[in-house]
């Protein structure tokens, strides 16, 4: 088991007084909130700062902290409580009102008899209790990253989550459940899929939660998307945009063939009507010309340039910038 | 058959999609009719139409998600309710500058090819 230096997670020294241990806990919980920050394992320093502040808050627990601290830490960093440990202050009932029990440390639990082996905060869930309970089981949420032709078409998707339930022993535990889910066709970014009764397991014959899944569309090199409409840049040659073309254009359906208009410049918007997110009300694909040059002329084309330069020689590109 | 290869048909939820009425959605976030009733006054979630007799609210699922970030908020961190209101203003700001970055980030690289 490893050691847990609470002093570490909540930034303070072994001297700081319960003012300074409770401004660093307000801090970093603020910080590391999973509703809050975007880092990156911001959910598990929560759990380590709201661990660490369950323990050193209490002046007994921490007192009790403090000389396992002392006689428990091994050289290698590995932890062992000294023989026949057993804390005073435990968990058993009260005092502990706020955080999640079900979530604290191996280490926590060891020391201070933490809430997985007790079950539900410290309230009894074997027995009588657990019959008499009916209590519906929890909603899940879960968010699922797909790709945009996926998103389009609609596919199956293995989807893995974690639903906490209560074992033969009337303990909390969790457990990782996996569900084959077939996305329709046409979901955007944001939406929602509802499967009922795939959440939690209820209690006492209460009702299962739901699986919520949140959909979010992995960035596509081409296309980028607005509402329902699917965006894409097409780049035309000089002499396409001058003359007007037929070109042939991806959709995220596959291949259409566009029709350039004479004159058209860099910037300029083409609608593809029906050809964005398919549903009821299917969106359009906007396409943005974007005019390209050929990396290199033959002389016979820098000619043509010069007669074209010659001709159109009134044309200001740069009037806009009063150049 | 396990879990695993179960295949379970699912049901979409857009603005025409399933709906939480008030008991439903305080059933789920596991608090009180004057918690959600007070979030609804503060702006902080919207019945889908804001009608005069409570019972006759209708929520969605981004309204439920939002309650129970609202609660997680106020639990773990102490908040009241103009502070939450503003909390979830401005995190929902946040999210919108994010993702708005994203996507102008994604058109300047497809730009530049």
């Amino acid at each position: 088991m490893d050691f847990k230096d609470y002093y570490a997670v909540l930034g303070v020294s072994e001297s700081a007084t319960p003012e300074d241990i409770k401004k660093a806990y307000r801090k970093l919980a603020r910080k590391y909130h999973p509703d809050v920050s975007k880092e990156e394992n911001a959910s598990d320093k929560f759990k380590d700062v709201g661990e660490a502040y369950e323990v050193l808050k209490d002046p007994e627990k921490r007192a009790e902290y403090d000389q396992l601290r002392k006689y428990g830490a091994r050289a290698d960093g590995s932890f062992q409580p000294p023989p026949g440990w057993q804390s005073a202050s435990g968990f058993g009932g009260g005092g502990y009102t706020e955080a999640d029990a079900r979530q604290f440390s191996e280490f926590f639990e060891e020391m201070f008899g933490g809430g997985r082996r007790s079950g539900f905060s410290g309230a009894d869930f074997g027995g009588g209790f657990r019959q008499s309970v009916r209590m519906r089981g929890e909603d899940v949420h879960a968010r699922l990253a797909l790709f945009l032709e996926e998103a389009f078409n609609g596919c199956e998707k293995q989807v893995s989550f974690t639903v906490h339930e209560v074992d033969d022993h009337g303990r909390m535990m969790p457990r990782q459940k996996t569900l084959k889910v077939k996305i329709p066709a046409g979901m955007r970014e944001g939406q929602h899929i509802r499967l009922k009764g795939q959440g939690a397991p209820g209690v006492g014959g209460g009702e299962p939660g739901d699986l919520f899944i949140e959909i979010e569309l992995a960035p596509h090199p081409h296309f980028s998307i607005e509402g329902r409409d699917v965006l894409v840049t097409v780049p035309v040659a000089p002499w396409e945009a001058a003359l007007g073309a037929t070109v042939t254009v991806p959709t995220v359906g596959g291949k259409v063939n566009v029709k350039v208009p004479k004159g058209s410049s860099s910037g300029r918007k083409l609608r593809l009507k029906g050809k964005g997110f398919p549903g009821k009300h299917p969106g359009d694909q906007i396409v943005v010309l974007q005019v390209a040059m050929p990396e290199q002329h033959t002389p016979e084309a820098e000619k043509l340039y010069e007669t074209l330069a010659k001709l159109e020689k009134d044309f200001n590109p740069r009037s806009k910038l009063h150049v | 058959m396990t879990n695993k290869d179960q295949i379970v048909t699912v049901e979409v939820t857009d603005t025409n999609g399933s709906t939480f009425t008030l008991r439903e959605i305080c059933e789920r976030g596991d608090c009180h009719a004057e918690f959600v009733i007070k979030l609804v006054n503060y702006g902080v979630i919207t019945p889908l139409q804001e009608l005069p007799e409570v019972r006759q609210w209708q929520f969605d699922v981004a309204a439920l998600q939002r309650l129970q970030k609202a609660l997680r908020l106020q639990r773990d961190l102490k908040l009241n309710l103009p502070g939450l209101a503003m909390s979830l203003e401005l995190l929902d700001q946040v999210q919108d500058m994010r993702r708005e970055v994203n996507r102008l980030n994604q058109r300047i690289r497809q730009l530049m090819g």
